[in-house]
């Protein structure tokens, strides 16, 4: 019975496999795939070619050159959902694809904008004087976002609220009222995150 | 004959240029919300107008101005200090915008691109107006400055186009439209075509970009060079500059200058300034891999009268410590101990490839070989820790004194408002927005 490194294995080769397709554009050959999962016989390559075809993962071209064509692989692999049992292994973890920081916190670089925050109408919400607000200025402002707006002449940062065709801009700190605007709201961004850091 | 199109077809291929409008002034608009619509100046901690908002145009400032006329002719102006970290980061954000309309994006200088479209429309579902108007607005939301745009056949009528409505502009110049866009032109205002060349032209009737434009081929033959020639062809729907993609990734030379106030008489500062101008200019050759076979050594005064000198090196180099010794000699040559000077800068060229250097038998290896390791320290070290963490003693009374008089006031809030973590020379690669919530 295949236990679940082995399928860890096997999924771990799919990968390289997929990472070499999607750099080159092109399926390695038989040698190539040798090389990228460390087969150093061509029997063993041809085996697993053979097991990446049963399991629909690649097929073999119809022709004589027998040319390999990306199947159920050319699709995004979800690497977790594929183990159907069993506790997650730390070696599985490290399968997932690793996230940065910067790709946590940001979403589209080009919008993105640092904003270093001097009041306290926000502090219910764990945004605290001298914190760093990650402002994103592509973003659709939707009912609920905390936001970066200038109302009648003002700039404040509050959550805010659609009700209908009412606008309200909501503090999160019993010492500040909701604002409605009466002239004008200009909202330069939405806040994405907000980083503190300690030492 | 001048209602009579220089082209039969609307866009056989389609080039747009992209200009920011008034790049550095935006984009201290952009980060400081509350001077929209203000007259907003930098260039403080020089002295001289560096970009003008187009409130502060409409006023009368122009680039270059001093500051105290701005103050006559524009007493609400606000000036800032150049904030040259920021404008750069808005600079790369505009082509990476940019990118993901074309992958042919030109990065003609920190606000200008060229993009060619040419086949994009089918991908895109619409006209190439609707594209460049797309790249405008999604510069303007994500931004929060304004571009003006020229799209046309050619590189040079495109640039006739982002020029034509200004700010916050997009022109259109399909083939068959290109006349009406060149009747009125002046013929030196057409990109490459400088005052000897348009005087020459005037001189054979040649007053406008269409005139220039209907000549035939064989006057053109006869009298202009290739540059001209190429211009004639673009102006005439006729690509032949291409949009070039590649980033400068090598050198013909490279120059290093700054300005100091208050304006100094003494020799060792002068000299330091200097020096450390070498010290720059070195660190970007080797950073390109690259040598130097000339360097040409120059002083500005106060009265803005600069002199210069060209030495030929013996061999290529990248190193201060070969070049300090003929460093110091130019400088004795044209430095005057009673002048009073503001700018030194430093000039690489004849740049070389740093693999192509062939050293004579007679050369010391051992000590070469040292100082490349010296010097690949002290760049390993600079990256780690900041620029000019390590630098020679001659420079050190540059570091010493500020750059510029009241140094304290005139510069960037980026550089004092710091989030932890961050310090003098390293900051986090995004810009920050100046309100106060």
């Amino acid at each position: 019975m295949p236990g679940i490194t082995d399928k860890v294995e096997l999924q771990n080769r799919i990968r390289e496999i997929e990472r070499f397709y999607r750099k080159s554009g092109r399926m390695p050959s038989y040698i190539e795939i040798g090389a990228l999962v460390g087969f150093s016989s061509k029997n063993a390559v041809s085996s697993l070619v053979e097991n990446l075809e049963k399991q629909n993962v690649v097929a073999r071209a119809r022709d004589k050159a027998g040319k390999l064509v990306p199947k159920s692989m050319a699709m995004p692999v979800k690497v977790l959902g594929t183990v159907e049992a069993g506790f997650p292994s730390p070696a599985e973890e490290e399968l997932v694809d690793n996230l940065s920081l910067d790709d946590l916190l940001i979403q589209n670089r080009e919008a993105t904008f640092l904003l270093k925050v001097s009041g306290d109408s926000m502090t219910g919400a764990g945004i605290m004087q001298g914190d760093m607000v990650i402002v994103d200025k592509g973003l659709t402002p939707k009912s609920g976002d905390i936001v970066i707006a200038q109302v009648d002449g003002e700039w404040t940062m509050k959550y805010l609220r659609k009700r209908g065709d009412t606008v309200t801009l909501v503090p999160a700190n019993p010492k500040y009222q909701p604002i409605k605007p009466k002239n004008e709201l200009k909202i330069a961004g939405v806040v994405t995150a907000v980083v503190r850091k300690y030492r | 004959m001048d209602n009579q199109p220089l082209n039969i077809f609307s866009f056989p291929q389609a080039i747009v240029h992209l200009d920011a409008d008034a790049f550095f002034a935006s984009c201290e608009q952009a980060i400081h919300p509350e001077l929209k619509g203000k007259p907003v100046i930098t260039g403080k901690e020089r002295g001289i107008v560096a970009a003008a908002s187009y409130e502060a145009k409409a006023r009368g400032v122009k680039r270059g101005m001093r500051l105290f006329e701005v103050k006559k002719v524009c007493p609400d102006a606000i000036i800032l200090p150049s904030d040259y970290e920021t404008y750069s980061l808005f600079s790369i954000r505009m082509f990476d915008i940019l990118r993901r309309f074309s992958p042919d994006v030109e990065e003609y200088s920190i606000d200008e691109a060229f993009v060619d479209l040419t086949g994009l429309r089918r991908s895109f579902h619409g006209s190439y107006e609707s594209i460049a108007e797309k790249m405008r607005n999604t510069i303007e939301t994500e931004l929060g400055i304004t571009v003006s745009a020229g799209v046309s056949l050619s590189k040079v009528l495109a640039k006739i186009g982002s020029k034509h409505k200004k700010p916050n502009g997009l022109t259109m110049i399909p083939g068959r439209e290109i006349h009406l866009f060149l009747g009125k032109l002046p013929v030196e205002k057409v990109w490459g075509i400088g005052a000897n060349t348009s005087a020459f032209l005037k001189k054979h009737g040649i007053l406008t970009a269409l005139q220039f434009a209907k000549r035939e081929e064989g006057w053109i033959r006869r009298y202009l060079s290739k540059p001209y020639r190429e211009i004639w062809h673009e102006l005439n729907g006729r690509s032949v500059y291409p949009v070039v993609t590649e980033t400068k990734n090598s050198y013909q030379s490279i120059s290093k200058a700054k300005t100091f106030t208050p304006a100094s008489r003494d020799e060792t500062f002068v000299f330091a300034q200097l020096s450390k101008n070498l010290e720059n200019a070195c660190i970007k050759a080797r950073k390109y891999r690259l040598a130097a076979t000339r360097l040409i050594v120059f002083l500005r005064q106060q009265d803005f009268t600069s002199s210069g000198v060209e030495i030929t090196l013996s061999k290529p180099s990248a190193y201060p410590i070969e070049l300090f010794e003929l460093l110091r000699n130019g400088f004795q040559q044209i430095f005057d101990a009673k002048a009073l000077y503001r700018q030194t800068g430093v000039v690489l060229s004849g740049m070389v490839a740093e693999s192509s250097i062939q050293y004579t038998l007679f050369e010391d290896t051992a000590k070469i070989e040292k100082m490349s390791k010296i010097y690949a320290s002290m760049d390993r070290i600079s990256e780690k820790y900041g620029k000019h963490t390590i630098q020679h003693g001659a420079s050190l009374p540059a570091k010493l004194q500020a750059q510029h008089e009241g140094e304290r006031g005139d510069v960037p809030q980026r550089k004092i408002a710091l989030f932890k973590g961050e310090n003098k020379r390293q900051r986090l690669g995004m810009p920050l927005l100046h309100i106060k919530v």
